[in-house]
């Protein structure tokens, strides 16, 4: 049997901030079960499916403006969706700002 | 019955704003609460056949979406995105206008897409389906986009027969379908405009470039259109575009209205073609013999004002004399009772105007 696969970890919290939280129906934060980033997303879509759209284009690319961070950390440097998620790990889902 | 009233949807660049007037039009109420700020509100609308509205809100967190609300823009719900098709390059990127449909199909909705697109709703903005006719043009390749992007704004139903319908394009011109949307052939051919005085052979990409094209409400086949440099006319039974600039002291502009009842008359905001705002001050210019003439109207406008107002800017109501409306790049909103003639300013300080749409509520 290969190990190769990610063990499910649990208890990973997703906190929403500010244009996330309506989109969400005006959760705050939500409690999942994901080992990679992408995982976590695909949880919280199906949790609220109100923001599938507003995750994703309809190719299924992440839209842009969107920033994430595992705990303290910048996701992009994790490996973006790859990103590995332990227990207990928060997941923040931020409007990015930019520009002037 | 109760008395009518003008309620104004007014897209600006951050969010939704409503007007509401009293029975007179004189009292002017801006609503508390602006809705979708800080997306841009390219379009907003609302469907007289069953008390519905719509708002293109183009947000950058998010991605853009369509919302529609059933209780006069209390509440909000967003639709289902419009969506290409799995292997398409294209992704949705932005709304550019929401149409109710014919009083004869009682749950459709078109929007208007860039990348260029026609959608169609059968459950009143629910959910939105593309039209693939249109979408399989070979044509397509050609079309380019607009300093604005490459969007399809205008959606032009006929009067009389639902099946009967113009789309323009920037920059991709006009389409014509006579078959709902099953088949469609370009329209582009105009008469009447003269040759360029270089003596080079006339500009198909400016004909391309459609600013806004509308059909009238009331009289099947006849449509006005705003194009890059010119204005256009057409009357029933005409399969081309008529030429209709010359009176207008400039040629380039956006805004547009038709007369609600009378097919010859018609409005304009004309601007500076590189400037992009009115070059003597803002004013308005009326036809009532379908473009061959042309009347300032600037009573109550500021005077010599560089004012702008975009391709939604303008709109008019139901009323007997017609309302009319626009909005300016510097978050004005100005009305007139009278058909053109006279205005006043009814709201300021609004962020930058995109879009203005009066609903004739009775």
């Amino acid at each position: 049997m290969s190990s190769a696969a990610p063990t499910r970890q649990r208890g990973v919290k997703v906190l929403l901030h500010g244009a996330w939280r309506s989109f969400a129906g005006g959760a705050k934060e939500v409690t999942l079960e994901a080992s990679t980033l992408r995982e976590a997303l695909d949880a919280l879509a199906e949790r609220h499916p109100s923001l599938k759209e507003r995750l994703r284009d309809e190719h299924g690319k992440l839209r842009p403006h969107l920033a994430l961070f595992v705990n303290d950390e910048d996701a992009r440097l994790l490996g973006w969706e790859n990103a590995r998620l332990r227990e207990g790990d928060i997941v923040h889902v931020i409007p990015a700002l930019s520009g002037g | 019955m109760s008395a009518k009233t003008v309620r104004l949807l007014v897209g600006t660049k951050k969010g939704l704003y409503q007007i509401q007037s009293d029975a007179d039009r004189k009292k002017w109420t801006l609503l508390e609460g602006s809705y979708g700020a800080p997306a841009p509100i390219h379009h907003a609308s609302y469907d007289p056949r069953d008390g519905s509205m719509y708002a293109a809100i183009n947000s950058t967190w998010g991605g853009s979406r369509i919302e529609y609300s059933r209780d006069m823009g209390k509440t909000w719900t967003v639709s289902k995105n419009p969506s290409f098709p799995q292997g398409s390059d294209r992704t949705f990127y932005q709304t550019w206008h929401v149409e109710p449909g014919h009083a004869k199909t009682p749950n459709v909705i078109w929007a208007g897409t860039e990348p260029a697109a026609l959608w169609k709703s059968l459950d009143r903005g629910e959910t939105w389906e593309l039209n693939q006719a249109l979408d399989d043009q070979p044509s397509r390749k050609e079309w380019v986009p607009g300093f604005g992007g490459m969007g399809l704004h205008s959606i032009a139903i006929d009067a009389a027969d639902p099946n009967k319908m113009q789309v323009g394009i920037s920059v991709g011109g006009v389409y014509t379908t006579n078959d709902g949307g099953a088949s469609w052939t370009r329209d582009n051919t105009q008469v009447g405009a003269p040759n360029p005085t270089s003596g080079e052979t006339p500009r198909p990409d400016v004909f391309g470039c459609i600013h806004k094209l509308l059909a009238h409400p009331r009289v099947s086949g006849v449509r006005f259109m705003r194009v890059h440099l010119e204005v256009y006319w057409r009357d029933p039974g005409e399969t081309t575009w008529t030429y209709r600039t010359t009176g207008l002291p400039t040629h380039f502009g956006f805004a547009a209205a038709i007369h609600p009842r009378d097919p010859k008359t018609a409005w304009c905001i004309p601007l500076h073609d590189t400037k992009r705002t009115a070059e003597d001050g803002i004013a308005v210019y009326k036809t009532t013999d379908k473009g061959a003439t042309w009347t300032r109207h600037d009573q109550g406008l500021p005077k010599g004002a560089p004012l702008e107002s975009l391709r939604e800017g303008m709109d008019n109501d139901e009323f007997d004399d017609v309302g009319l409306y626009f909005g300016t790049a510097n978050g004005d909103v100005y009305a007139s009772r009278d058909e053109g003639k006279s205005w006043e300013r009814i709201a300021q300080y609004l962020p930058y105007v995109t879009s203005v749409h009066a609903a004739t509520l009775e």
